[in-house]
């Protein structure tokens, strides 16, 4: 049952590092995660290969990463307007298949198709947009249709894994030498921070935390959703660029498992569901502690097949805690 | 007289009319592209495997009735099918005993779901899409990636009977199908518990106020959705004989188009379970219309999206605010 975050009543005055920490409880709480696990592994890491990680195994971690973060991102977007998008699986898959067979060696060709392959993004984001703003329809039901719709569109572009992505591209996005796609991330903060003091961006936080409130205030509730799912589309298509370059090749059905790890991923990285709460940043660490997680069930050598299990579990566990974390925190306050 | 007209025609019922009268169009429509599509053998087969479908929207349709969703159905149905095998190992005289351990499964699977979302206050979503995490890993742990030696054991002769079987010219497992729409409709519709969901899923505060034990009934609709996706996964091992992996996956998009097609609000409150039920018949009705057509799969999934975003601006939306 949502039930009112309990601010506002009776607020008195707070230090202002006190009013951040209350702000940015699930960020703290993903970073905290984060740390956990990267040490964690670091330990059994040292214990088996008698070395600290190094250079490749950052690097393979943060390009296996991207596509998840980016796409998590775009969830991120959707869900602070207390929506969800489950058509996040099908507009990775659809893009991703284009890539494969879009792509050609030369710059002017690679440009122009990664540009044209995030307005498609964009515009899936969009239909799903029209369709929850202006058809006030249910987001749920609305993005699972639009997610079979899209996969459906994927297959027939690429009916079977295959295409190639030049080694040029797939160096550009995803260094296999060096951790460089972490400069991608760095741009995605930055103008996540940006946007953040927009209006846009302000409004999108305000439909998430009370929309009656907010369209009395004059906040264009239909155009803002609209926009936020269109960036979402839009962020799940480069998150479809990303994939295809680290596979080096496409495939229609890859892209599916992100719309559920696209939600894991913003759990994790403190996004309320109930809107209103959340950043880009926590997306991002929630992605990493996902793959942090399987990384270090793969140095527990535990049976692959239980991966399920476990990332289902600590799932369940990580929101949980969050939950009683943040009501200790504003209990006290 | 009045009253009685009424009744029959409430925004519910009419829902429930549009969704049998998609059924009824996709027949005639399947029968003028494909003679034959309309005749008892194809029709039974139709409905047989709307049926498989109609179960796990049962439990669907209970979860979203109180503005809830489980999105564990595709793997505790698959974990069922392959508890029900591997725990009977294809003999009768543990068939019983093996039904209801995997009636059980699904039920605690369930149990889990529902504690989460209420005390914990873990939102639906989460819950269910975590629980098919740790189900899915838990199969597939246990019985190794289903190269255990007891997951090739087919389904007990009883169970492939109790499917197959045929009871006055129809399958026993429409039957069964039958008997479960009434009782749900009941349910719903005539007892305290029924009340209690629909309250629940109007206003839960309101339900609080008006004396109904909100978090009891929350967590009881959650097992038995279990239950009944446990349930489809028994029949669906009946029906094919052994178990695979991956059977349930269709499954999660299937129960909630079945549970929206069928006029069922998904905030919650409105709607009823013989609508879902004409919803799995459309659905199942509308496939086959497309592979009568040689529609090849990635149509069949285009279309499928069209034909619920369609229904859903037919009367899905909100009401403006």
């Amino acid at each position: 049952m949502p039930r009112d975050s309990g601010e506002g009543a009776g607020a008195r005055w707070r230090s202002p590092a006190s009013h951040a920490f209350g702000q940015h409880i699930g960020l703290i709480l993903a970073a905290a995660i984060l740390l956990v696990a990267i040490i964690i592994f670091s330990v059994m890491f040292v214990i088996q290969q008698h070395r600290l990680p190094g250079n490749f195994e950052i690097t393979s971690t943060v390009n296996n990463t991207m596509p998840l973060a980016l796409a998590a991102i775009g969830q991120t977007i959707v869900v602070l307007t207390r929506g969800i998008d489950l058509s996040v699986g099908g507009v990775i898959d659809l893009t991703n298949a284009l890539a494969a067979i879009l792509l050609r060696p030369n710059l002017g060709n690679q440009l122009a198709v990664s540009v044209i392959i995030i307005l498609i993004g964009a515009a899936g984001g969009l239909i799903n947009g029209l369709l929850v703003g202006l058809g006030r329809l249910q987001p749920i039901v609305v993005t699972l249709a639009t997610l079979s719709i899209y996969q459906g569109l994927a297959i027939r572009v690429l009916p079977q894994p295959g295409g190639a992505v030049p080694p040029g591209y797939t160096g550009f996005l995803v260094n296999p030498n060096a951790p460089t796609a972490l400069v991608f991330l760095l741009i995605a903060i930055v103008l996540w921070l940006g946007l953040r003091r927009t209006r846009l961006g302000v409004d999108i936080f305000a439909i998430g935390a009370d929309e009656q409130a907010a369209i009395a205030l004059g906040v264009r509730t239909v155009r803002t959703k609209i926009i936020a799912y269109t960036l979402a589309g839009a962020l799940y298509a480069i998150a479809g660029l990303f994939l295809a370059a680290t596979a080096t090749a496409g495939d229609a059905t890859t892209g599916d498992s992100y719309t559920l790890t696209s939600i894991v991923a913003i759990v994790l990285g403190g996004v309320s569901f109930f809107g209103g709460r959340g950043s880009a940043i926590g997306a991002i660490a929630g992605a990493f502690i996902i793959t942090m997680i399987v990384n270090i069930l793969f140095f527990a050598k535990i049976n692959p097949l239980y991966q399920a299990f476990y990332e289902g579990l600590f799932l369940v566990i990580a929101v949980v805690l969050g939950a009683l974390i943040g009501r200790l925190v504003r209990a006290r306050r | 007289m009045n009253n009685l007209v009424r009744l029959f025609t409430t925004r519910d019922v009419l829902r429930v009319y549009a969704a049998y009268g998609a059924a009824i169009l996709l027949f005639i429509i399947g029968a003028l592209v494909h003679p034959g599509f309309a005749s008892l053998p194809s029709v039974t087969t139709i409905l047989l495997i709307s049926s498989f479908i109609g179960m796990v929207a049962a439990g669907q349709c209970f979860v979203v009735l109180i503005g809830g969703i489980d999105l564990s159905v595709p793997w505790v149905l698959n974990a069922a099918a392959i508890l029900l095998a591997t725990a009977s190992l294809g003999q009768n005289g543990r068939a019983l005993y093996a039904i209801l351990l995997t009636l059980g499964m699904g039920g605690l699977a369930g149990l889990a779901n529902g504690i989460f979302v209420v005390w914990f206050e873990v939102p639906a979503v989460v819950m269910t899409l975590a629980m098919n995490g740790i189900v899915e890993g838990l199969t597939l742990g246990l019985s190794s990636g289903m190269t255990c030696g007891a997951c090739a054991s087919y389904a007990p002769p009883i169970v492939q009977q109790a499917v197959h079987g045929v009871f006055l010219g129809i399958p026993t497992a429409l039957w069964l199908w039958l008997v479960i729409i009434i009782i749900v409709s009941f349910a719903l519709s005539f007892t305290r518990f029924g009340r209690a969901t629909y309250a629940i899923g109007n206003n839960p505060r309101a339900a609080f106020l008006a004396g109904v034990n909100v978090n009891l009934t929350t967590v009881a609709l959650y097992v038995l959705s279990g239950v009944f996706s446990a349930l489809a996964g028994i029949l669906l091992v009946g029906f094919g004989g052994q178990a695979s992996l991956g059977m349930g996956d269709p499954y999660l998009f299937q129960s909630i188009a079945a549970v929206v097609i069928g006029g069922v609000s998904i905030l919650g409150g409105s709607g009823l379970y013989v609508g879902a039920a004409a919803g799995a018949i459309s659905l199942t009705a509308l496939v086959s219309v497309l592979l009568a057509l040689n529609m090849p799969e990635y149509g069949r999934s285009i279309i499928y999206g069209l034909v619920i975003l369609a229904l859903l601006l037919l009367y899905g939306r909100e009401e403006r605010q």
